[in-house]
């Protein structure tokens, strides 16, 4: 069994000390800091710093989510899965063939409209108002601000890893300048700086991406790449890869279902400046985040296909698959552009945490005691830092204990919010009380289970995971608790809130 | 029965299908072709269950929407059962399609690539009278205003 942290970049890369692969990236930090200095002077209000004053529009908003869906893992940590894996890495981005216009049915236009009825700026917002619940609010952003720690902090840890092989920093260094970076453009521009760095980053990961693909075809020999595969590793092409059946279907369910519950994905359709745009949104991310995965599956597949043909040694280890085929068989200005699109991924993700955790520390976790901050778009920004100083600190420690906060996250996110903001959203039979119990279930579940297990002390059967379980067993509890609970106090629903739920 | 009300039927079904696969792990030997036909159509539904609630308004049916609905249950357990099913023979002589091995395309043209044919697609013809009309736009508009009139917005400065 694979574990998840597996999907987490803990290991250092290959040096990529080149002329060329110096200077794109340090092109590219040139333009993030020149968009993040263009997007301070649009920052003026809380609203502008959390939603990006509710004025994005269709591409932006295209273009942001899909970066921010995309860590570095879908460029290194990804085609060494797949590498290692075969066809059972694959499950953890085929769901994308549904997951984007099941969130634009389920969650894009609530949110969207809903954020216009109450001027709501977070995903606890919308989950107070729902249930009128100040701690279904406080609860969701406890959960969302433990989990954003831990994530935050492997996502530093990978981009320490990048800016060391490309620039030779030391890995500690590369953590602190790679924090350093983000929290420049990001405590300056918030989410609007973000957003826009992510329309330059999402393209160039996707333009990126295509040209891998091809030259990935190239060098494995097309068909004859599936060929030599089959005949040394058929389990390679099996329709679960080295997974068993049900590993692979598990990560298909978190990773699928899970999406509804990514708060730094969902949050963006607060942004969108006119609902109607959503439209074309799910076929527009759809086709951009599925361009965008090409090099997971090209980069893969043709490193295996290499290896089996003689014209690569075996890896020592599977994430040297990403940079071992760029230097090997693409021109180096696109292995550049590929290693600053890692950076740019890590960095996407990380400015999109830094502003759910800012805006749960400084107005979901206030409002929910009834307290309300007086400058929130001062606090914001002063919280950005300290969250990303702790979250440096913690990228610091052990890689074993930054996989297990990373997975320890990557649960709470899907346990905690799928029920009560994906169904909750949807279902005017969920009431308060579903919700907070299904968070606070989540929240011991998942805490006490991925602690019990990364002491050892027991280990979960083949193709179970603390997360699977977890999302599981916290819809039966919002569903049950519900379903016991109904006709009381806490299924009443606002009227302007209830409309927003017929719509 | 409605729409909506099969969708929470089908949602506490999925839940419970896919909280048994995971159980049936824990049986000596480990889980089974059983364990993980429970968890396709677990997914399966779930998917299905989430996108109707999400969709479809009270009082509504599905329309053209239960050809999308249908569409992706169909692919999602029609896919992993064959793929379940299939006898495991690949080889280098192996006819291929699209360049990969049956099982493995079926898993990734099928599942991972055919419902983004259809499901945005439906999505969008589908918007303007079912999602999001101008009647919905007006109504929201005027519950913002009444908002904002009687508690004033939650300025955020």
């Amino acid at each position: 069994m694979i574990p998840l942290n597996a999907l987490l970049q803990t290991a250092a890369l290959p040096p990529l000390t080149q002329p060329v692969i110096v200077g794109v990236a340090v092109a590219y930090f040139v333009v993030v800091a020149l968009i993040g200095a263009w997007a301070t002077r649009s920052t003026r209000t809380a609203r502008d710093f959390f939603v990006a004053g509710e004025g994005i529009g269709l591409i932006p908003l295209t273009l942001a989510t899909m970066s921010a869906t995309l860590s570095g893992f879908a460029f290194i940590g990804g085609p060494g899965l797949m590498y290692s894996l075969g066809l059972g890495a694959m499950f953890i981005i085929l769901p994308a063939a549904i997951t984007n216009t099941m969130s634009a049915w389920v969650l894009a236009k609530r949110m969207r409209l809903l954020g216009e009825v109450r001027g709501l700026i977070t995903i606890p917002d919308a989950l107070r108002v729902r249930f009128r619940s100040p701690a279904a609010q406080g609860l969701s952003a406890l959960a969302i601000l433990i989990a954003v720690i831990g994530y935050m902090a492997t996502n530093l840890l990978a981009l320490g890893l990048v800016i060391d092989a490309i620039f030779g920093t030391g890995l500690g260094w590369g953590i602190w300048i790679g924090m350093a970076i983000i929290l420049g453009y990001s405590v300056a521009g918030g989410i609007m700086a973000g957003v826009y760095t992510d329309v330059f980053q999402g393209s160039l990961m996707a333009i990126a991406s295509v040209l891998v693909f091809y030259y990935a075809l190239q060098a494995g020999g097309g068909v004859e790449m599936t060929r030599s595969i089959l005949a040394s590793d058929p389990a390679f092409f099996g329709p679960w890869g080295k997974l068993s059946p049900l590993a692979a279907l598990s990560f298909f369910f978190v990773f699928g279902i899970g999406s509804l519950a990514q708060p730094h994905v969902v949050h963006k359709f607060y942004m969108l400046k006119d609902p109607r745009r959503l439209k074309w949104y799910p076929l527009l991310t759809s086709v951009a985040l599925m361009v965008t995965l090409l090099l997971f599956f090209g980069v893969g597949t043709a490193t295996k296909a290499l290896v089996v043909q003689g014209e690569l040694a075996p890896l020592m280890r599977a994430d040297d698959a990403t940079p071992t085929f760029l230097l090997r068989f693409t021109p180096v200005l696109l292995s550049a552009l590929v290693f600053s699109g890692v950076a740019a991924a890590i960095m996407s993700t990380v400015n999109s945490f830094m502003s759910i955790a800012a805006a749960a520390l400084t107005h979901d976790l206030p409002m929910s005691v009834g307290k309300r901050v007086k400058n929130e778009l001062r606090w914001g920004r002063m919280s950005t830092i300290a969250i990303s100083i702790l979250a440096a600190v913690v990228a610091q420690a052990s890689g074993t204990l930054v996989a297990f906060l990373g997975i320890f996250g990557w649960g709470l996110f899907a346990s905690t919010l799928v029920p009560a903001l994906a169904v909750g959203l949807n279902w005017k039979g969920a009431t308060r009380e579903g919700a907070i119990a299904s968070i606070v279930f989540s929240i011991v579940a998942t805490l006490l289970l991925e602690t019990l297990g990364y002491l050892k002390v027991f280990a979960l059967p083949t193709g179970v995971t603390v997360s699977g379980i977890s999302l599981a067993v916290s819809l039966l509890v919002f569903l049950g608790v519900s379903r016991a609970t109904r006709g009381g106090a806490g299924s009443e629903i606002d009227a302007d809130v209830r409309m927003v739920m017929d719509t | 029965m409605t729409p909506r009300r099969l969708a929470v039927i089908g949602l506490v079904g999925a839940t419970i299908s896919i909280v048994a696969a995971y159980g049936t792990a824990f049986l000596p030997g480990g889980a089974t072709d059983f364990g993980a036909l429970l968890m396709v159509f677990g997914i399966a539904t779930m998917a299905v269950s989430l996108m109707t609630l999400g969709a479809v308004r009270d009082g509504e049916k599905l329309g053209i929407l239960g050809f999308a609905f249908a569409f992706v249950f169909i692919v999602l357990m029609g896919g992993f059962a064959l793929a379940v099913m299939l006898p495991d023979s690949d080889s280098a002589t192996t006819e291929l399609f699209l360049g990969l091995p049956p099982r493995a395309a079926i898993v990734i043209y099928g599942i991972g690539f055919l419902p983004v044919l259809v499901l945005p697609i439906i999505y969008a013809m589908t918007f303007k009278d079912r999602t999001l009309t101008e009647e919905d736009i007006a109504r929201v508009k005027a519950a913002a205003a009444a908002h904002a009139a009687l508690q004033g917005p939650e300025d955020h400065k």
